[in-house]
């Protein structure tokens, strides 16, 4: 923990946020500063595909459903744009079901809200340190 | 000359002037011919004043036949007073009122002072044409010469006046035969005109003899046609009972020939055998005594074909009024199918009655005038009254409700007066003590007379009541359903803030337990807890408006500001069916007096319905339009436009119905109580099929609707959620 705190902020890896919600896109980048990580919020997919972050994006944490283009909407095109991104989706949705059918679309987690932080940790370490 | 040589040369002088004068009075008569004798007269009387010199000279003419006497009187005018003609005549009838004959031929006159001479000369031989007096004022006249010229002015006048009274005569004869030609003529024309008139007035009374045969011809042959052509059997029978007439009809009823039964008893054709006997009983008793029983009378009885099948008639029986023997005309009718009609009548009075019965409607009439009532069957059993019972109002009332007799009476009085129709519902109560709803209509007939039915509707109230339960669960479970869809995104909603309530605190701890604390960063994030967590109590307050147990309130509200809750509610269930929602409410839109909560769970089922309708569309947009607008009439319309599968047309009378759905979830309850709420408030609900894909559904309610009252709905009210519990 001590160590990434003393990490300067430009080695620091980026991790999008993309979520309609206010609430979310204020209370993340905290959390994620907290643990490390830079990060930058936007309030649509289309928002972000517009913006010049995809290729510095380490991580996406990716709402499902948003006005517009949704998350796994978003997922398909990256896809087919061959600009994988690592994705740990979140959602207010109560339908468990929709868990692993993302994470067999290649997801790398989905998060129902409201989620602990030491979820999301967890989530990221599977991103970030996949051999922990 | 040498004849007369003692004469001297005066008298040769007169002499010379007296044959001239002569030969003026011969010439005379050439001069009157073809005169009338008063021409004679005044010529002479001329010609004899010049010549004579006279003073006086008259001429009277006696009266012969066929004429007028005359009198010519004149004087000279040399002469100072003389004596009036008239005087003069008077004077001279003196002289010669006596016989003619015996007239002196010279006379001296006595009127004046007698140096008047005065001549009178005879007219015709014996003076009997008339008399001339000359009269002149010397004593010398008349003198030889003078005397010479007045009697050959008599002869002359004499043969004149002759010959024009002559002419004078022919003319009158011939004008009296030409009068008696014309009277004559005008005679003959009158007779022969009188024959005329005889002639004309024969043939009149010819023709009108004609017409009159013509007539009675024509009036027998109609006769004829009438009996040949009557629909009714005419049969004329002798006074032994034989058959002396058989019109075509009768021919065509008993299937005879006229020739067939002339002659014959009548008993023996058309009665049947079985009736026989007595009909010959009754003939002869009336041959007998006089006594009759049917004639001129409408009987009904048997008869019998040529075929011998029998058959129903109605008979009438006159005597014919002939001198003689007594005969008789019987009129037969065949009633086969009159009497068919009477039980068909008899039997649908039945079956209307049993229909009466059986949808418990009574039918009257009520003659205003009289106050006469009648009443079906049906109509004493529904009031409980006696079938024998004599029918007044008053007694009608003893079986109104108490508490609607004053509407009854009203009803009455009302109908009495205005002569409308009438439509009331009333509440009886019977002896027994039953409460009967019944419904009455009645129209108005000839402007005298209602005609009505009653009908019993207390079942149909209580089904009605049964109905109207039935309704309200249907919109508790529409309720529970939506409710249960809604739990998802419910929760969506408050998911949401609880996940930044999270994540801060989280974040807020995690800077806490740093070294050194990140204060200002804890502060943050803890101030971001609050506000988060003060956004999810707001969620959790919208639902408890939506469905906290509360009775159903009119108020003024804000329809976009209800709108605009009900589409916070929905925006996550909205969203995650990728459903784009666009609003346009109106600026300008007035406040409605409503049902608040009501009117969201229309709106909320609208946006639903919509959302559904939308979920299998993955080739277009999936737009969503909400839009409030003021309606006409002081209304305001909200509507709901899907880009959604819309329905097919023959479904649209169906949509509204409780169960009907086009979707293979859900219960389909939705529009139907969302309708019935929305006619609640007076207010219209329909959908239209969009020019594009998709429908809109639109209400449109009136801002201030009449009568509506916290107690309207409440009767009807949907129960609260937690009713159901």
């Amino acid at each position: 923990m001590v160590l990434r705190q003393e990490r300067r902020a430009a080695e620091r890896l980026l991790v999008s946020v993309i979520d309609d919600d206010e609430s979310v896109r204020e209370s993340l980048p905290d959390l994620l500063g907290e643990f490390g990580f830079a990060a930058r919020t936007f309030s649509s997919a289309e928002e972000f595909l517009a913006s010049d972050c995809i290729d510095q994006t380490r991580c996406l944490i990716l709402d499902i459903a948003m006005p517009g283009m949704s998350g796994p909407d978003l997922q398909r095109k990256l896809k087919l744009r061959e600009q994988e991104i690592p994705i740990i989706f979140i959602t207010a949705s109560t339908d468990k079901a929709v868990r692993p059918q993302l994470i067999e679309r290649g997801a790398v987690e989905c998060l129902f809200k409201p989620f602990s932080d030491t979820a999301m940790l967890e989530a990221l370490n599977s991103v970030f340190h996949p051999t922990q | 000359m040498e004849v007369l040589p003692e004469l001297a040369t005066g008298d040769v002088k007169h002499l010379q002037r007296c044959i001239n004068d002569l030969v003026s009075l011969l010439a005379l008569p050439a001069v009157w011919s073809g005169g009338d004798p008063s021409q004679v007269l005044h010529t002479l009387m001329d010609a004899l004043m010049r010549m004579l010199r006279l003073d006086l000279i008259s001429v009277r003419l006696t009266n012969s036949v066929g004429e007028t006497p005359l009198e010519i009187v004149r004087s000279a005018e040399r002469r100072g007073p003389m004596p009036s003609a008239h005087e003069i005549c008077e004077a001279l009838n003196q002289c010669l009122i006596n016989d003619s004959r015996k007239w002196p031929p010279l006379l001296r006159s006595l009127m004046g002072n007698g140096d008047v001479s005065i001549v009178l000369l005879p007219l015709g031989l014996q003076g009997e044409l008339g008399v001339i007096v000359a009269a002149a004022e010397r004593a010398d006249f008349p003198q030889q010469t003078e005397a010479l010229l007045l009697s050959v002015a008599a002869n002359q006048a004499s043969i004149g006046l002759q010959e024009a009274r002559l002419l004078s005569h022919q003319k009158r004869v011939a004008s009296e035969l030409d009068q008696r030609v014309v009277q004559r003529t005008a005679e003959l024309a009158a007779a022969n005109q009188e024959l005329k008139k005889e002639l004309d007035e024969r043939r009149l009374i010819e023709e009108k003899l004609g017409q009159e045969e013509r007539e009675l011809k024509r009036s027998e042959v109609r006769k004829a046609a009438i009996v040949d052509s009557a629909l009714d059997c005419i049969v004329t029978i002798d006074h032994e009972g034989r058959i002396t007439e058989f019109n075509p009809a009768a021919e065509h009823t008993f299937g005879y020939r006229r020739d067939e039964v002339l002659g014959r008893h009548l008993a023996d054709v058309i009665i049947p055998p079985s009736l026989r006997e007595k009909h010959r009983e009754g003939f002869a008793h009336y041959l007998a005594t006089g006594e009759a029983r049917v004639l001129g009378k409408r009987l009904e009885m048997t008869a019998v074909r040529a075929n011998g099948s029998e058959f129903p008639v109605e008979l009438a029986i006159t005597r014919i009024p002939l001198e003689g023997p007594p005969s008789f005309t019987g009129y037969l009718r065949d009633i086969t199918e009159r009497k068919r009609a009477r039980q068909e009548l008899l039997r649908s009075e039945a079956f209307l009655a049993e229909a009466q019965h059986l949808s418990r409607i009574g039918s009257f009439s009520w003659r205003i005038q009289t106050d006469e009532i009648t009443w079906s069957e049906q109509l004493y059993r529904i009031f409980q009254i006696d079938r024998d019972a004599q029918l007044t109002f008053e007694l009608i009332g003893t079986r109104i409700h108490p508490e609607d007799l004053s509407i009854f009476q009203e009803h009455i009085g009302r109908s009495r007066r205005e002569r409308s129709d009438v439509q009331i519902e009333l509440r009886l109560q019977l002896p027994d003590g039953a409460v009967k709803y019944v419904h009455v209509a009645a129209h108005i007939r000839g402007g005298h007379e209602y005609i009505g039915a009653v009908q019993d509707v207390t079942e149909r109230r209580s089904s009605e009541e049964a109905l109207s339960k039935a309704r309200s669960e249907l919109a508790h479970v529409a309720r529970v359903t939506s409710l249960g869809v809604l739990t998802a995104s419910v929760a969506h909603e408050v998911n949401q803030p609880l996940s930044g309530i999270v994540t801060n605190a989280s974040t807020c701890l995690r800077m806490l337990a740093a070294d050194p604390p990140n204060v200002d960063g804890a502060r943050e994030t803890a101030r971001r807890t609050i506000r988060d967590g003060n956004r999810a109590s707001e969620v959790v307050t919208r639902l408890r408006a939506l469905y906290a147990k509360k009775d159903p309130t009119i108020e003024s509200m804000d329809l976009n500001e209800a709108t605009r809750e009900v589409i916070a509610l929905s925006l996550s269930d909205l969203q995650r069916n990728r459903v784009t929602l666009r609003q346009e409410l109106a600026d300008d839109l007035p406040v409605v007096t409503a049902d608040r909560v009501q009117l969201q769970q229309v709106i909320l089922n609208l946006l639903r319905n919509a959302s559904e309708a939308m979920s299998v569309v993955d080739d277009r947009p999936r737009d969503l339009l909400i839009r409030t607008e003021p309606d006409e009439n002081d209304r305001v319309r909200l509507s709901v436009r899907d880009a959604g599968i819309g329905f097919e047309p023959q479904a649209a009378g169906k949509l509204f119905e409780a169960f009907y759905t086009t979707k293979n979830e859900g219960m389909g309850i939705g529009l139907s109580v969302s309708r019935s709420i929305i006619e609640r408030h007076h207010g219209r609900l329909w959908a239209s099929p969009n020019d594009g894909p998709g429908v809109t559904f639109s209400f449109s309610i009136p801002c201030k609707p009449e009568g509506l009252t916290s107690d309207d709905t409440h009767a009807s009210r949907i129960p609260s959620v937690s009713d159901a519990a």
